[in-house]
C-alpha cells in the first residue's frame, strides 16, 4: 500500500495522540497504513486550531467525537510548524478535561477568606453579573482611576479588541493593560522607538536560511521547542552554520550551541555596544546601508530604577523617553569606551570570544539571525537592550532579508495578535495607534463611530501593570478584573501584592477573575466567572512572525462556563445602561453590531460574531473600508504631521485565514488573491513573500539592500546609543546571589493548565532551584536539600538541584515559576525598565540558607 | 511503508518474550538498590532485614512481591512509581548489615542497570519535542544525550532523539518515572546488566 509521507506522518501522529488521550493498543493497530477517517472511525469531526500555549503558534488539528475532544495533532498545512508539536501540544486535548474545571459562577461574601481555598459559594450568572456590573459602575462613576482590567497575550484577538473598545471608548479609561507588559513590553517600546512600527520585519523562514544564529538570553530549546527544532535542522542541513548562545546561565539551548558566552547579569548591553564599536572603529559596517537608511540618536542616561512608587512621576522618570539627533561621528565617539578589553573585564566573557562574535557581524557575506526573549525583555534596561541588538543589525545591514535579521521571539500565543496588534496596553489604541496622538484618536473615533474629540479624555496613558498592582497594594484600587492570566502567581513582588504582611490592598479591592480552573488568583477573587477554554469557542491568535490564525470552536464549554466575550458584553450592557454617546445609546453604538440587548445575547453564532468583529477591527488596517478613516489616514485636511500609512499592517477578510490556516501580515490583495508578507520592507515579488505592494504604495525603490522602511519616520530607523548601566540590585554580603526565574518545556506559565494534564505533571512534578556545585559547597547544601531563598522583598522554600538541566554560573541561581506551592515570585523584585515598565524577573538578589 | 505497520506486532512480540522470560527467571525484573554487585552476589548476601528499605528517604525501596519467588521480601524498586534519587550519601547502602549493598561512594559507582528506549512508543523519536527522559536525567548529557536528526520528509525540522549510553547510565530510573507515555507500557525501562 502506498501512502504519501504526509499522510503517514498524520496517521501516525493521530493514532499516537489518540492513544495518548486514553487510547489503547488496538488504536495503534488502526494506524498502520489506514486513512485518517478509518483511524477515527468515520464519525468524528475535525477542526483547525492553534496551540493554546507558547509564542511559536503551532497549528493543530482537533478531532472531536461525541462532543468530546479526542485528539490534537500537528497541522501539516500550518506554515509555522508544518505538523510538528512539542509534548505540551501533544497532550493538548487533555487540557479541557481536568477534574476541577470551573463550571458555575462563584461569589465570595467574606473578603477575609481571601488567600484561602475556601470562602467561595456558587451563584447564578444573573447574580454574579449584576454584582460585577454594579461594582464596576459604582467605581466608574466615583473615580475612574480606581478601576482596572488586566488582560493577556493569551486573550484571543476579537475578545481583546472588544475589551479594549469597552475600556477605551465605553468607559473612557486607559486602565487596561495585558500580562504582555511582563513579557514583551520592552520589545514593543524597542520596535516603536527604532521603527515606529511594532513587530519584526522577518519571519520564521529566516531560520531556514541563516548562516549564524545568536540567541540572547533565550532558552529556545525549552521555551520555543518547535522553532528550536527548526534552528537545529538548519544546522544539520549545513554544517557550516554556527550558533552562539549568550546568557547568564547555561541552558538546554547552550547544550547544542557551538559556543556559549556566559556574561555577568546586565552586561549584555556592553557586549552589543562592543560589537558596534568594533564595526564602526574598523569601518566594517555596511556604509551604503547606513547612508541610505539610518539616523543616529542619543537619549537620557543615568535613569536609575523604579525603587519607589513615585519614580514614573519624578524628573528622571519623566525624561526617560527623551532622545535627540546626533551625527554618526558622535555615535562612534560614544561607543569608544566599549573596547574588547573593557567589555571582557565587565562581562566576564573572553576577549577572543567577543571578537569572534563581532567578526560574525562584520562579515558582509554572513546571514545572521539574532533571537531573544525574556533575558532581554525582562531586564532593568530591557528597552535599551532591544535597541542595542537592532543597532548592530542595522549597522551591518543584516535585516529584512531571508535568513538575516533581528527577531524578537514572543512569549505567549497572541502577545502579538492581541496585546500588541489590537492594543490592549494602557497607552495604545488598535493597530499600533497611541492614545497620546490626536491623529490616532481621530482615526479610532472614525472607525468606532464616535464624535470627533470623544477620545480626547483618554489622551493620557493609564496605569501600566506594576502601577496597577502597586496602587492596589496601597488601597488605591477598588475594582480589578482579570482574564486569561494568573496574576497572583505571575506578578513579581507577591509578598507586597498579595498583602502578605498587612492583609490590605487585594483584601479591600473588589476582584473579578475569569478562569477555567481554580488558581491562586481565584483565591483572591470576590467573583469567579467560569470561562470557555481554548476551542470551546472560536478565537484567533497572532504569533511572533505576524501570523494570524483562527482556532475553530470544536466542543461546547462544560456546565455553565461561558465565552469570555459573552461575559464581557453582559457586564458592558449593564454598566452602560442609560449611558449615551452623542445622543445615541452608548452600548448599541459600540456593540450593537454584534449584541442584541433585548435578547441579552449575540446576534449571530460564534463564527458570525467573530467575522463581524474582525471586519470592524480590520478596518483599522484597511482605511479604504471607511471614508472618514481614509481621509484621516491620508491626512487629507493637512492638519496632521503626515499620512498614517495604516495599510502597513493590512489584514485580510476573515475567511482567508480559515482557508489558509493562518497568514502573515501585511496581507495584500493582488489580482483578487490575498497574499501574505514574510519579509516586510524588502522589495521583491509579493507572491514570494516580499513587501512589493507596501513599497509600491509608500516606499522608495533602489535603496541599499532593496529595502525601504516606509512605515518609519523619514524612512529611517533610529540607531540610538544606549550605554551599559548596572542592574537594579547587585549582590552584597547579605544577598550574595542573583536569582533568575523562567520557563521550562513541560509547563506553560503558572502551570494551571499543564499541571492538570497527568502526563505533564508526572514529567516535571516539582520546581527546583538550580545552583552551581561550587556554590553548593560554600552553602553546605547538596542536591535534594530544602533551602530558604530570601530577598529584600520576600522569601520562599525550594529544593536544590545540581542535576544540570540548567547550569547557572557561580553566583547565579535559577528556578522556574510554574509551581504554585513554590511561589518564587514572593521574593522577586518589581523593579522595571523605566521605558517599557516591564519588570526584571532575572536579577533579584537573594540569600540562600539550608532549612 | 513505514515501521508503523509492524509496530503493534513488535509490541505484542515484546510482551510475549517478556512473559516467557519472567517465568524462567523471576528475579530478572527486579531492580536492586545502589551498591548491589550483581544479582548473584546480592541474593547470596541479602537477608531481607529491610533496613535499606527503612533508610530510603524517598521510599523508593520496596519489598519484592510474592511473584519474585524465593526473592520475596528482598529490596527492589518500582521505578515508575518512585525512582532512585541517587542520594549523595547512599543511606540504603550504609544501612546494609551484610554488605549486600556496598562500595558506592559516588554516583558513578552505582550499577542498577541501564535504560532502554522503546523506539516504537517513544514520541521524541516520532518527532515530538518531548525528551522528558533526557532533561530529567541526573546524568544529563552523559547517560542520555540528544542525537539531532533531520525529521523524515521534513527538511526544516529535526528530531531530538534521546540516546542512552549504557556505560554511563546507572539505572536510577528517573527517566522511567517521568516518561509521559504509560500506555500500552512505559516508553523507557531499566534492564539489569546481568539479566538474561
Amino acid at each position: 500500500m502506498e501512502i504519501s509521507r504526509r499522510e503517514f506522518v498524520k496517521a501516525t501522529a493521530v493514532a499516537l495522540a489518540t492513544a495518548a488521550a486514553g487510547g489503547s493498543l488496538s488504536m495503534l493497530v488502526a494506524c498502520s497504513g489506514q486513512s485518517e477517517s478509518a483511524v477515527s472511525g468515520g464519525d468524528t469531526q475535525k477542526y483547525s486550531a492553534v496551540c493554546r500555549f507558547c509564542g511559536c503558534g503551532c497549528g493543530v488539528i482537533c478531532e472531536v467525537k461525541d462532543g468530546r475532544l479526542v485528539s490534537v495533532t500537528g497541522d501539516p498545512d500550518n506554515q509555522s510548524n508544518k505538523g510538528l508539536n512539542c509534548v505540551k501540544g501533544y497532550y493538548l486535548a487533555k487540557v479541557l478535561y481536568g477534574e476541577d474545571r470551573l463550571t458555575t459562577p462563584l461569589i465570595r461574601d467574606d473578603s477575609s477568606t481571601k488567600g484561602t481555598e475556601g470562602g467561595l459559594r456558587e451563584a447564578s450568572w444573573d447574580e454574579a453579573l449584576d454584582l460585577v456590573a454594579s461594582k464596576l459602575k459604582e467605581t466608574w462613576k466615583a473615580d475612574k482611576s480606581r478601576l482596572a482590567f488586566w488582560g493577556s497575550g493569551q486573550q484571543p484577538i476579537t475578545e481583546g479588541y472588544i475589551t479594549a473598545k469597552l475600556w477605551k471608548a465605553g468607559l473612557l479609561s486607559n486602565n487596561i493593560d495585558p500580562n504582555a507588559r511582563l513579557c514583551m513590553a520592552s520589545a514593543v517600546v524597542g520596535f516603536m522607538n527604532v521603527f515606529q512600527t511594532d513587530e519584526p520585519a522577518g519571519c520564521y523562514t529566516d531560520l531556514d536560511y541563516a548562516d549564524v544564529f545568536v540567541t540572547w538570553g533565550a532558552n529556545m530549546a525549552e521555551a520555543h521547542p518547535v522553532l528550536y527544532s527548526r534552528l537545529t535542522a538548519r544546522k544539520l542541513n549545513d554544517p557550516n552554520v554556527k550558533h552562539y548562545d549568550l546568557g547568564t546561565l547555561r541552558t538546554r539551548t547552550s547544550a547544542s550551541a557551538d559556543k556559549t558566552l556566559v556574561f555577568h547579569p546586565g552586561t549584555d548591553l556592553a557586549i552589543a555596544n562592543c560589537i558596534a564599536n568594533y564595526l564602526v572603529e574598523n569601518e566594517l559596517y555596511d556604509a551604503d546601508f547606513v547612508e541610505d537608511h539610518l539616523q543616529f540618536k542619543a537619549g537620557t542616561e543615568n535613569i536609575g530604577n523604579a525603587y519607589d512608587d513615585g519614580y514614573d512621576a519624578s524628573d528622571v522618570g519623566q525624561s526617560v523617553d527623551k532622545v535627540w539627533n546626533i551625527e554618526f561621528a558622535e555615535y562612534a565617539e560614544m561607543l569608544k569606551p566599549y573596547t574588547f578589553e573593557y567589555t571582557s573585564e565587565l562581562s566576564g566573557v573572553a576577549v577572543e570570544d567577543l571578537k569572534e562574535l563581532a567578526d560574525v557581524f562584520a562579515d558582509p557575506d554572513k546571514k545572521v539571525m539574532s533571537l531573544w526573549t525574556m533575558g532581554v525583555n525582562q531586564h532593568n534596561r530591557g528597552t535599551w537592550m532591544n535597541h542595542n541588538i537592532y543597532n548592530i543589525h542595522l549597522l551591518s545591514g543584516k535585516i529584512a532579508q531571508p535568513g538575516s535579521g533581528p527577531f524578537s521571539l514572543t512569549g505567549q500565543p497572541t502577545a502579538c495578535g492581541t496585546a500588541r496588534e489590537v492594543g490592549t496596553f494602557s497607552h495604545r489604541l488598535p493597530a499600533d495607534l497611541l492614545v497620546a496622538n490626536p491623529q490616532h484618536r481621530r482615526y479610532s473615533e472614525a472607525i468606532w463611530n464616535l464624535p470627533e474629540g470623544y477620545l480626547d479624555e483618554i489622551q493620557k496613558p493609564g496605569f501600566h501593570t506594576v502601577k496597577i498592582f502597586r496602587e492596589m497594594s496601597k488601597g488605591n484600587m477598588d475594582f480589578l478584573w482579570s482574564a486569561h492570566n494568573n496574576w497572583a502567581q505571575s506578578m513579581p513582588n507577591l509578598t507586597r501584592f498579595l498583602g502578605r504582611g498587612d492583609q490590605k490592598g487585594v483584601f479591600d479591592t473588589f476582584v473579578v477573575v475569569n478562569e477555567v480552573y481554580p488558581t491562586l488568583s481565584t483565591q483572591y477573587a470576590d467573583v469567579v466567572l467560569p470561562a470557555a477554554l481554548w476551542v470551546e469557542r472560536e478565537g484567533q491568535f497572532g504569533n511572533a512572525e505576524r501570523r494570524t490564525a483562527v482556532f475553530e470552536k470544536a466542543v461546547d464549554p462544560p456546565g455553565d462556563a461561558k465565552w469570555d466575550l459573552w461575559i464581557i458584553l453582559q457586564v458592558a450592557s449593564r454598566v452602560l445602561e442609560g449611558e449615551q454617546i452623542d445622543g445615541r445609546d452608548a452600548f448599541d453604538t459600540l456593540f450593537g453590531f454584534i449584541w442584541d440587548k433585548s435578547a441579552g445575547d449575540f446576534k449571530g453564532d460564534s463564527r458570525q460574531t467573530n467575522i463581524d468583529i474582525w471586519e470592524e477591527y480590520r478596518t483599522f488596517s484597511n482605511p479604504d473600508l471607511n471614508e472618514k478613516a481614509k481621509a484621516i489616514n491620508d491626512n487629507a485636511s493637512g492638519e496632521f504631521e503626515g499620512k498614517l500609512k495604516m495599510e502597513a499592517k493590512q489584514l485580510a477578510p476573515y475567511e482567508e485565514y480559515l482557508a489558509n490556516h493562518g497568514l502573515t501580515w501585511p496581507v495584500r490583495e493582488v489580482d483578487g488573491t490575498w497574499l501574505p508578507t514574510m519579509w516586510r520592507f524588502a522589495n521583491g515579488s509579493q507572491e514570494e513573500g516580499f513587501d512589493e505592494v507596501g513599497i509600491a504604495q509608500y516606499g522608495e525603490e533602489g535603496l541599499a539592500g532593496g529595502i525601504s522602511f516606509y512605515k518609519t519616520a523619514k524612512g529611517k530607523p533610529s540607531v540610538v546609543f544606549r550605554p551599559y548601566e548596572p542592574p537594579a540590585e547587585e549582590p552584597d554580603d547579605e544577598y550574595p546571589f542573583w536569582f533568575c526565574t523562567g520557563r521550562l518545556l513541560e509547563h506553560w506559565h503558572t502551570g494551571t493548565m499543564t499541571r492538570r494534564i497527568p502526563e505533564l505533571d508526572r514529567a516535571l512534578p516539582e520546581a527546583q532551584l538550580n545552583v552551581h556545585p561550587d556554590d553548593c559547597t560554600k552553602l553546605g547544601v547538596t542536591d535534594g536539600d530544602l533551602v530558604r531563598v530570601k530577598s529584600r522583598h520576600g522569601e520562599f522554600e525550594i529544593h536544590v538541584s545540581t542535576a544540570g538541566r540548567t547550569e547557572p554560573a557561580p553566583g547565579v541561581v535559577f528556578a522556574p515559576f510554574f509551581a504554585q506551592e513554590t511561589l518564587v515570585n514572593l521574593a522577586v523584585h518589581d523593579y522595571y525598565c523605566p521605558l517599557s515598565k516591564e519588570p526584571d524577573y532575572k536579577k533579584t538578589c537573594v540569600s540562600i540558607e539550608k532549612v | 511503508m513505514g515501521i508503523a505497520k509492524y509496530l503493534p506486532y513488535a509490541a505484542a512480540a515484546l510482551l510475549g518474550v517478556q512473559a516467557v522470560a519472567y517465568i524462567a527467571h523471576p528475579t530478572d525484573g527486579l531492580i536492586r538498590p545502589p551498591g548491589a554487585q550483581g544479582e548473584k552476589d546480592f541474593s547470596s548476601r541479602c537477608v531481607k532485614c529491610g533496613r535499606c528499605i527503612e533508610a530510603c528517604p524517598y521510599a523508593a525501596l520496596v519489598p519484592a512481591s510474592a511473584d519474585a519467588g524465593s526473592a520475596v521480601g528482598s529490596p527492589t524498586l518500582d521505578l515508575r512509581n518512585q525512582a532512585c534519587r541517587l542520594c549523595h550519601d547512599f543511606p540504603c547502602a550504609a544501612a546494609c548489615p551484610t554488605d549486600a549493598l556496598r562500595d558506592v561512594a559516588a554516583v558513578e559507582d552505582v550499577d542498577m542497570g541501564h535504560a532502554v528506549i522503546d523506539e516504537d512508543l517513544c514520541i521524541a523519536l516520532q518527532g515530538m519535542r518531548c525528551e522528558v527522559c533526557y532533561r530529567a536525567c541526573p546524568l544529563i548529557d552523559r547517560a542520555i544525550t540528544i542525537d539531532y536528526r533531520l525529521r523524515e520528509g521534513d527538511s526544516i525540522h529535526s528530531v531530538f532523539a534521546p540516546v542512552i549510553d549504557e556505560q554511563a547510565c546507572v539505572g536510577c530510573g528517573l527517566c522511567v518515572e517521568r516518561c509521559v507515555i504509560g500506555q500500552p507500557e512505559v516508553a523507557i525501562k531499566v534492564v539489569r546488566g546481568d539479566s538474561t
